[in-house]
């Protein structure tokens, strides 16, 4: 040992947190900053090359603080490393384009996904990765722990007590990571009260937290979640039929996570009425993984649905919600607790589904909705439509997978591709080479931004037919049973009409016919509501629908 | 609505034309007009590079509702925002101009307009508001004798010259997603201005156009639930009634008075706009 050598300081975090926090403490009020000194609050918490997270999360964005950090000067802040689970406001990309901020490791981009792309491609935001959320809150303990954290809330006390209510979404995940390894937690607030007795309840306890801010308008939140029934097309409810019929009464899937589009949402519709005629009630989709969709009301009405649990909110479904309390996860307040990564978490491992939507397939089954120079990432998607290499229960569902005489009683989670054959504008969804093989190589990703990759897509349902993907035995089948499926596109054209004859006969791939499904049963008439008025009275007058999507 | 009384509901704006009138028509009784198969196609739209529709949007049928005789005209929401180009405007024309040949001959047929258009074909122009002028022309004729229905439910609303002809029925129906108005919304932004009226704001667009401030103002009879029997029981009613001409079309002075007392440069609110109405109908007892 070389005992000239200094003792080596083992709370270098927590004196570099105390010296940035004591260079603001004059323009603190306990916690409290002024919404005017929030530059100085930003110069004096955050140096150059800093890890920040600015909250955006799928919905819930601390948008008052992001814009905050735009506004600083590049030549005070610059070279930050922002980690964000959702790009979704313009400021969140002016960062990079004035310089305050270089690299961005990021899971959803949502409503910037076209600018995102652009600017990956021309160099000025430098990406780490896209992960999926789950995949980003653990790196934030590993590799990617924050140095400040802007995070945002419905009320805060002068303690610093977040009430986050049914929008806590990200947040715990976010603030745990910078509390505990002594960086700087900053949040704003719609509203800040004196006491704790005038919080509905405390979602983030006030020590992690160091600076609150009351922001100067109600933090935006984006209703992504609401699909209108009028939009639904008989081709959805067709595919739902088969959906319901061919996978979900097939292999009696009890717990489930539905993807955001018409597709599933025309099956969450037909539950009451289609399923309801097939005897399902009670036997399927029972325990779900998912926002508080408006379109699943008619279903929890007529007692299909035993219990919700959600990643984040939904603009409307508030009320509805709180009523709800037997279903959903509510706080002692009656509002609903949404936390992301739980919902991650028990889709991935407790749910036995994941059905979704995707853009583009290539032959091998893997889906992606990056195209050309839109680069949306997937958000849950990645983590959802995977299977749990780490589970260990069992259910009927999941051992449904399991290969013939598998003495380990190994099944597989159940990843399901609902696709048309081509999407709108002729452009067909199977595609020889995913775009996203292009876009990583003009973004400089390592990994191609793939959604779901073939390996775990264990069904195929097109309008064509149902691919059980899981029963190929070989790849060559398997490539066989897509093109199967895969209608008059390029690729199911190049299908083999007698290979496919013996696929059918296999019970690998089912027609519609097969499954006892019919083009003039599939009408519009089947939804149990055909539009969001109708959502409204399946409710009681509990759902109160964002503006846009009112027709009265 | 309990959840069964929800699960038996059938919504009348989801409906094809064609379904539309095999729902109201008593069974067995309807014989379609002009159907697809005289495929009376739009010769204007092919030149346009347009598909054309073999009934060109428009159904008519004859057939009765509760015994009595009809003759239904309904437009197809889904082709074409339900215009009326020449074609289907003059296969409604020519049904009404029977209606009106066969009620002097002593055998009244009750119209009932299925309207739900955005008026004109603009791709057809003055063959199509010709068409529509025969429309208002025949609907004028009718009322000496029968009751003219009118009914408008959605999606698509009833505008243009088309909101005219609505407002010349005896008896309009409409539903609470129903919009009625001489000009969309589009076109008053368009012309107006986003200020004047921004055509995105649908609560704003229902509050002003929509089906439940059209019966709250009077200009409409009925307001109806989204479903089937509900419309159809409110038709029912209306073809047996002999009401032919109510005081919403008589009374063109207390309208006038109305307009005269309109500031435009006021931007308008539902709520205004009723109060307006309410104290003209006390005022002359115009509107009932």
């Amino acid at each position: 040992m070389n005992d000239t050598a200094k003792p080596r300081q083992w709370n270098m975090r927590a004196q570099d947190k105390q010296a940035r926090l004591d260079s603001i403490a004059d323009r603190l009020d306990g916690k409290l900053a002024q919404r005017d000194d929030i530059a100085a609050v930003l110069y004096g918490c955050i140096r150059s090359g800093d890890r920040v997270i600015a909250e955006g999360n799928n919905q819930k964005q601390a948008d008052f603080l992001s814009k905050a950090l735009a506004s600083l000067d590049p030549e005070r802040i610059h070279d930050l490393h922002m980690i964000q689970p959702s790009v979704g406001r313009p400021e969140h990309l002016a960062v990079f384009e004035k310089g305050i901020a270089r690299k961005l490791d990021f899971a959803f981009s949502g409503t910037q996904s076209h600018r995102i792309g652009a600017l990956m491609m021309d160099g000025t935001i430098e990406v780490g990765a896209i992960h999926t959320y789950i995949e980003l809150y653990a790196r934030l303990f590993v590799d990617l722990i924050p140095k400040v954290v802007l995070t945002a809330a419905f009320k805060a006390d002068r303690a610093g007590n977040l009430y986050t209510g049914p929008s806590t979404e990200d947040t715990p995940a976010l603030v745990e990571a910078a509390a505990f390894s002594n960086g700087i937690v900053i949040a704003q607030a719609n509203e800040i009260v004196d006491d704790v007795s005038e919080l509905e309840r405390v979602d983030i306890p006030g020590s992690w937290v160091d600076v609150i801010v009351e922001a100067d308008q109600p933090f935006f939140i984006e209703p992504l979640f609401t699909r209108d029934p009028r939009h639904i097309t008989p081709v959805q409810i067709f595919m739902a039929m088969m959906a319901l019929k061919g996978i979900y009464a097939e292999h009696r899937v009890t717990s489930l996570n539905h993807g955001i589009g018409f597709n599933t949402a025309a099956i969450e519709l037909l539950l009451p009425t289609f399923g309801e005629k097939l005897g399902l009630r009670g036997k399927i989709a029972t325990n779900w993984v998912l926002n508080p969709h408006p379109t699943l009301i008619p279903a929890i009405e007529s007692g299909w649905v035993e219990s919700v649990h959600c990643f984040g909110t939904e603009l409307g479904m508030e009320q509805y919600v709180a009523a709800r309390p037997d279903i959903f996860f509510t706080g002692h307040d009656g509002s609903l607790r949404s936390n992301r990564a739980f919902c991650q978490l028990a889709g991935q491992y407790a749910a036995d589904m994941f059905i979704g939507s995707t853009l583009q397939i290539d032959p091998d089954g893997n889906s992606s909705t990056v195209t050309a120079s839109r680069v949306s990432g997937f958000g849950g998607a990645p983590n959802l439509g995977s299977d749990a290499r780490g589970r260990r229960h069992a259910t009927p569902a999941w051992q449904d997978m399991a290969p013939a005489g598998d003495k380990l009683g190994r099944g597989r989670k159940l990843v399901v591709q609902i696709v048309e054959t081509f999407q709108a504008g002729l452009i067909p969804t199977f595609v020889d080479e995913l775009d996203a093989v292009t876009v990583a190589r003009k973004a400089n990703l390592a990994v191609a931004p793939v959604m779901i990759y073939g390996d775990d897509t264990t069904h195929l349902l097109t309008e064509e037919g149902l691919a059980y993907l899981y029963k190929a035995e070989s790849i060559e089948e398997r490539r066989a049973m897509i093109a199967a499926v895969a209608g008059v596109t390029p690729l199911g054209q190049r299908a083999d009409p007698n290979t496919t004859q013996r696929l059918r006969a296999a019970g690998k791939v089912r027609f519609p016919e097969d499954l006892g499904v019919s083009h003039t049963d599939a009408t519009r008439s089947l939804l149990a509501a055909s539009s969001i008025n109708d959502l409204v009275d399946w409710s009681g007058g509990l759902y109160h629908p964002p503006a846009r999507f009112r027709s009265w | 609505m309990n959840t069964s009384e929800l699960l038996q509901r059938q919504s009348f704006v989801e409906l094809s034309a064609r379904a539309r009138v095999a729902q109201l028509l008593d069974g067995g009784s309807g014989r379609e007009l002009l159907g697809p198969f005289e495929r009376l196609t739009s010769p204007w739209l092919a030149l346009q590079d347009i598909v054309t529709q073999s009934d060109d949007g428009v159904v008519i049928s004859r057939g009765t509702v509760d015994g009595v005789d009809v003759v239904i005209a309904a437009i197809e929401p889904a082709f074409q925002g339900g215009s009326m180009g020449e074609v289907g405007g003059a296969k409604i024309a020519g049904a009404l101009e029977l209606a009106v040949e066969d009620a002097a001959n002593g055998k009244p047929v009750v119209p009932v307009l299925l309207l739900e258009t955005g008026g004109v074909r603009l791709q057809e122009a003055n063959c199509g508001l010709a068409a529509i002028a025969e429309i208002h022309a025949a609907i004028v004729a009718l009322r000496a004798w029968v009751p003219v229905v009118g009914v408008v439910t959605g999606p698509v609303g009833c505008f243009g010259g088309m909101s005219i002809a609505a407002g010349l029925c005896s008896h309009l129906i409409v539903t609470r997603e129903a919009r009625l108005g001489l000009n969309g919304p589009q076109v008053i932004e368009q012309e107006a201005g986003i200020e004047e009226f921004d055509s995105r704001d649908r609560p704003m667009i229902w509050s002003l156009l929509g089906g439940q401030q059209r019966h709250a103002t009077g200009l409409v009879e009925d307001l109806c639930d989204d479903d089937v029997r509900a419309v159809r029981a409110r038709i029912v009613e209306a073809v047996q009634s002999g009401d032919t001409a109510p005081a919403r079309i008589e009374n063109i002075q207390a309208f006038e008075t109305l307009l005269a007392a309109i500031e435009p440069d006021v931007l308008a609110e539902a709520d205004k706009v009723r109060a307006a109405f309410e104290q003209q109908a006390n005022h002359a007892g115009a509107f009932s």
